[in-house]
């Protein structure tokens, strides 16, 4: 395994309880399986989330992610496999009867229901609580959700972000001790949806609930989440911090759904401890890497590279040391903070690089369309997969 | 109507309409040629058409029917009644409304308690119709689509046949020798045939059997409609089934149940040949007593006050009907 690095310096303070074997898991999945008729739409799935994290389930449509998070909730029943909540075991356990809420991806509030009442709804649903406590916590969550003026407001009065709000409140007022988000920020507009982002993590620490994430969107579970299970075709391909899964992919697959990539079939000609060599006919050359693959000789492996890892040059590197390979630049796309380049290298392959916008360029110093340039990157660049 | 304007003056290009037409669009009058093109051209052509449709064969009736219910008996027995608007010979406009008619309508005992016996009968079919049909309706608005289908034609199915030959079926199923009594009879259920003939119970049935679409697709149209989701969300608040249907699906298929109960009721309400064929012999509902007093009697006024204050007193249902049938409108669009 790769050393694992830290998320931000925000998190830095923060426990990670995955690392540690002697924790207890919270939620603890053990070999779930659903399947509807012949499709299955999760297979054999394992997790272990922990108190207080924000683990985010991210994947295509139809990889399973919404399945296993209906399955938390108690809307399906696994096929096979085992649920545990705080060491109870879910199995047989109504929606109406588990301490866990969901937040829909449609928000599904109650459209003939005031805000208040809406988010009463679940409060009223508990035994022994009296009106006057049910309206100083709905008073109280309006406040940490920021709704405050809209209690007696129906929900078709209120705009998408409002509403989303109002759904979080709803899901948090029960004080559950888990929090299931489907595509939570699916129906809010991009600058909304950043916004929103950071006021989900601030909730999710004032309030100390562990919440499970469902999204599509990678941005969303990059920023969101303390850890990221990669799903594909029913299956968790991988686990792990959002840095682990876009520095440290383990398939070709999560490598090429977390951002983009320009990947390189080819062999492997040299695997020592500290470095490694990868004949690639793609790439017309050879990959250096500056560590070791432990993969028997002569593998079919990728070799994954980051658009923004690879420098444009406009003469030969010095340093032969250094992976290089030559090309013609095919496509410009200007997107303001950073510039996508499209470049042909000699093999025809098309390599994908990104470069920052740090300077303002007149358009003679600015690389143009046809131009013949060197693309490089480091040794440490290139991440190896072999599946 | 800018926009209605615009539309018609490009589709009346000149040419494509005849010399004739032609010859009045370049050169200018009759105006109100241009003045209906603008204004009642479209939309408010459409509109005006069922508006003209229900003045004619509606309101004219209605007013001539008003005016009949203020007339003075005839023993003759048919019009033409003394006017209600006459200029005398002083040049003055005598209006004469004899309010005998209605005055009878709500002092006489039989008329008031046909009028009860009618709304008795209107409200408790309509509650049945309402337990039988809801169940009915969720049954299919939660059906896969195909059965839904087959569900949905067997409601409708009876349409089909004649009603008048359906209630007929009814007397022989409920008749003293009927089938009813044959097999209870047979089976040993009970040893005397029992009376369901000519009872309000029959009344009931005909009403409830014949009324039942009617409660069922509008409930049905409504129910069919509800986010799932929101019964999910319920549940997973903490509500169980019985809960989450009386707080999130009842409530939601409220407009459904006004449509479906308005339905059944106001037809009851003035329900002639069930009752007739199947019905109580010493207590009538108040649209028999309507033909009574028209074809036996010969009493055009009374016959005419009752039809009058039987509107009015449907009316009345509609509006609220209507009220709600905008708000739903109005949620639906939002």
């Amino acid at each position: 395994m790769q050393p694992a690095e830290r998320r931000s310096d925000k998190n830095k303070t923060k426990s990670e309880p995955w690392r540690d074997l002697n924790a207890e898991a919270y939620v603890r999945i053990e070999n779930i399986t659903k399947r509807f008729g012949d499709f299955t739409a999760v297979n054999n799935v394992s997790l272990k989330i922990y108190k207080g994290e924000i683990f985010c389930l991210l994947g295509g449509s139809g990889c399973g992610k919404s399945t296993l998070l209906r399955m938390m909730a108690g809307f399906e029943e696994p096929t096979s496999g085992a649920i545990y909540l705080d060491g109870q075991d879910m199995a047989g356990i109504p929606p109406y009867q588990r301490p866990v809420n969901m937040m829909f991806q449609s928000y599904a509030l109650f459209p003939h229901m005031t805000v208040e009442k809406n988010i009463a709804f679940g409060l009223e649903q508990e035994k022994g609580l009296s009106r006057a406590d049910i309206a100083t916590r709905v008073t109280d969550i309006l406040e940490i959700v920021k709704l405050t003026g809209f209690a007696v407001r129906k929900p078709h009065q209120l705009s998408g972000g409002q509403r989303q709000r109002v759904a979080l409140a709803r899901s948090l007022v029960k004080r559950p001790k888990l929090l299931l988000l489907d595509e939570p920020l699916g129906a809010l507009d991009k600058k909304l949806r950043e916004a929103t982002q950071f006021e989900l993590i601030n909730i999710q620490e004032t309030l100390g609930v562990t919440f499970i994430v469902v999204t599509h969107d990678q941005e969303e579970a990059m920023t969101l989440a303390s850890r990221i299970g990669v799903m594909n075709r029913g299956e968790i391909v991988q686990i792990g911090t959002p840095t682990e899964i876009y520095e440290f992919p383990m398939t070709k697959f999560v490598a090429d759904f977390i951002g983009s990539v320009n990947m390189f079939e080819g062999r492997l000609v040299e695997d020592l401890p500290d470095r490694a060599r990868i004949q690639s006919d793609e790439l017309g050359g050879v990959v250096y890497i500056d560590h070791g693959i432990s993969s028997a000789p002569g593998a079919v492996v990728w070799a994954a590279v980051r658009p923004e890892k690879i420098n444009i040059l406009r003469a030969p590197p010095a340093d032969t040391r250094e992976n290089c390979v030559k090309g013609v630049v095919k496509e410009i796309a200007y997107m303001g903070d950073v510039s996508i380049y499209l470049v042909k290298i000699e093999t025809g392959k098309t390599v994908r690089v990104t470069l920052p916008n740090v300077e303002r360029l007149s358009d003679d110093e600015r690389i143009q369309w046809d131009e013949t340039v060197w693309l490089s990157w480091h040794a440490s660049s290139p991440v190896v997969v072999t599946q | 109507m800018t926009y209605g304007a615009a539309r018609i003056g490009s589709r009346a290009t000149p040419g494509r309409l005849g010399p004739l037409w032609t010859f009045l669009f370049r050169y200018g009058p009759p105006r109100w040629t241009e003045y209906v093109l603008r204004n009642w051209a479209g939309q408010r052509l459409v509109i005006a058409l069922p508006y003209l449709w229900l003045l004619i064969f509606f309101v004219v009736p209605f007013l001539i029917v008003l005016k009949i219910s203020f007339a003075e008996f005839s023993p003759l027995g048919r019009p033409p009644y003394e006017p209600v608007f006459r200029w005398l010979d002083e040049g003055a406009l005598q209006i004469k409304l004899l309010i005998g008619s209605y005055q009878y309508l709500f002092n006489e005992p039989l008329y008031v308690s046909s009028w009860g016996y009618s709304l008795m009968v209107a409200a408790v079919s309509t509650l049945m119709c309402l337990c039988l049909g809801y169940p009915m309706a969720y049954a299919i608005a939660r059906s896969t689509p195909t059965y839904r289908n087959v569900f949905l034609m067997l409601v409708i199915l009876p349409f089909w046949t004649s009603f008048l030959l359906r209630v007929y079926a009814w007397i022989g199923l409920l008749k003293t020798d009927g089938v009813i009594n044959n097999v209870l009879l047979a089976l040993g259920i009970v040893h005397e045939p029992i009376t369901m003939m000519y009872t309000s119970f029959a009344v009931y049935i005909g009403i409830v059997y014949s009324y039942l679409p009617f409660m069922i697709l509008p409930l049905y149209s409504n129910l069919e409609k509800h986010d799932l989701t929101l019964l999910e969300a319920a549940s997973d608040l903490g509500a169980g089934p019985v809960r989450a249907f009386m707080r999130v699906t009842m409530p939601l298929s409220f407009p459904g149940i006004v449509a479906g109960s308005l339905l059944v009721f106001i037809p009851a309400v003035g329900e002639y040949v069930i009752p007739s064929l199947l019905g109580r012999t010493d207590q009538l509902m108040i649209a028999k007593l309507l033909s009574d007093e028209f074809f036996l009697n010969r009493d055009w006024p009374k016959a005419s006050a009752v039809a009058i204050a039987m509107l009015l007193l449907l009316v009345v249902p509609i509006m609220i009907f209507q009220h709600f049938q905008n708000k739903e409108l109005q949620a639906a669009r939002k």
